[in-house]
């Protein structure tokens, strides 16, 4: 490599990193007790709640909607979800008349049509959780952590590329543990980085698609999901819908063998003015992200559509898992946090090389 | 004393290995369940392995 794209690689390696470090060093900091969120909730969180009538026939969805609604005179219902490993369907309901954004939310239990508790994360995790993902700055602050991501993405690719000059007289995984600090430090930081890139920029590249989450729903919203309302002019009236029960046994007609996840009623985020929009998802760990949405019409219980959601979507749904590493069991955790751990290694090191340079002997 | 320079593929065969084995099983563990779970979380694993092995056996 010649003298001058080195300096340049070494220019894009410095400046990519000193920007993002500090946030960087959070992000993993934060991450590391995020991985296993699962497990510790188990352990901190009260487990005492179980259903009242365990043995019972489950109510009906429209049962479990009148519940919901019962506890809010004057709402109307704007979602529907099902808790996985519990009988409780969630009703999410909201004044037509109040602000905006102002939801009601209500867990039902589907054996006796009671409220059971809401499941809460613990106040810890959820801060934690907070300031991995915003910095309790809203758009703003997500946008700008994807930002340092893409310093991150930068970070490595150089990193990868300055690795050659460094390695030239080295066998690869040298460690000159007896050479001054600097030189040690500079050997593990190679090392760690190279051997994590992988891993760090799957990490990276989806924590960064993670960050658009906002912007990437809204698009869909206003696009392929508005396309499929051109045919109606008036919105579903609550009074004229057909049974939900029906509309969500018409979709899973449509789409045999995926779970039901939620529902979205006409009107809504997720929906349009006229319809059910019936979300359901795979069973295995590809495809349990994928959701795809069969859309009711609201007046008739008639199937409108199965809309797949568009590669965008898709590529958003898929990163939550690959950027969590929740999907490959306790061992891929582990992983995780290992790695996690190296990463930390590696910020702190190239912090350390870039301070001690200053004090360096001119040579 | 000058050694010789090292070739591309010297500095970069074992980095492109584990690069390829974590690759394949952050993927591979996203399409099954179970014993593929087990499988490719061992390819993941390989970036801890190297590491070991190098602080083990490179250290000097």
């Amino acid at each position: 490599m010649k003298t001058r794209t080195i300096r340049a690689w070494t220019l894009v390696h410095k400046w990519s990193s000193l920007v993002s470090t500090l946030f960087l060093l959070m992000l993993c900091v934060t991450g590391l007790p995020l991985v296993f969120t699962h497990e510790i909730e188990e352990v901190l969180l009260p487990q005492a709640w179980t259903p009242a009538n365990p043995e019972a026939p489950p109510l009906s969805l429209d049962q479990v909607l009148a519940a919901g609604l019962a506890l809010h005179p004057g709402e109307v219902p704007a979602f529907m979800s099902f808790d996985e490993d519990r009988p409780v369907v969630n009703v999410t309901s909201v004044d037509p008349n109040g602000p905006a954004g102002k939801y009601s939310f209500e867990p039902i239990d589907r054996t006796s049509g009671e409220v059971a508790p809401p499941v809460a994360g613990h106040p810890v995790m959820e801060f934690l959780l907070q300031l991995h993902t915003d910095m309790f700055l809203g758009l703003p602050g997500m946008l700008f952590l994807g930002l340092m991501g893409l310093m991150l993405i930068g970070a490595v690719v150089s990193g990868v590329v300055l690795y050659a000059p460094f390695m030239r007289r080295l066998p690869f995984g040298t460690v000159r543990a007896r050479k001054a600090a600097r030189t040690r430090w500079l050997d593990y930081h190679n090392l760690l980085g190279v051997v994590t890139a992988g891993w760090v920029l799957v990490v990276g590249a989806t924590g960064v698609i993670n960050t658009l989450a906002t912007p990437i729903l809204a698009y869909w919203k206003n696009t392929a999901l508005k396309e499929l309302t051109v045919a109606y002019d008036a919105p579903a009236p609550a009074g004229e819908r057909a049974s939900l029960d029906a509309a969500v046994a018409r979709a899973k007609q449509a789409l045999p063998g995926m779970k039901l996840q939620f529902v979205a009623f006409p009107g809504t985020d997720y929906s349009t003015d006229h319809h059910y929009a019936v979300f359901f998802h795979g069973d295995t760990p590809l495809t349990t992200h994928l959701t795809t949405p069969a859309l009711i019409d609201a007046r008739t219980g008639e199937l409108a559509a199965v809309a797949p959601t568009p590669w965008y979507v898709k590529a958003l749904s898929l990163s939550q898992p690959l950027h969590f590493g929740d999907y490959g069991g306790l061992a891929l955790k582990i992983l995780w946090a290992l790695l996690d751990i190296a990463t930390i290694v590696i910020l702190g090191s190239g912090l350390y090389l870039w301070l001690g340079k200053g004090r360096r002997k001119p040579a | 004393m000058s050694r010789k320079d090292l070739n591309i593929w010297a500095i970069f065969g074992a980095p492109i290995l584990v690069f390829a084995l974590s690759l394949t099983g952050l993927i591979g563990a996203l399409l099954g369940d179970g014993v593929w779970d087990a499988v490719f979380s061992t390819l993941l694993a390989s970036t801890v392995v190297v590491t070991v092995w190098a602080l083990i056996r490179r250290r000097r």
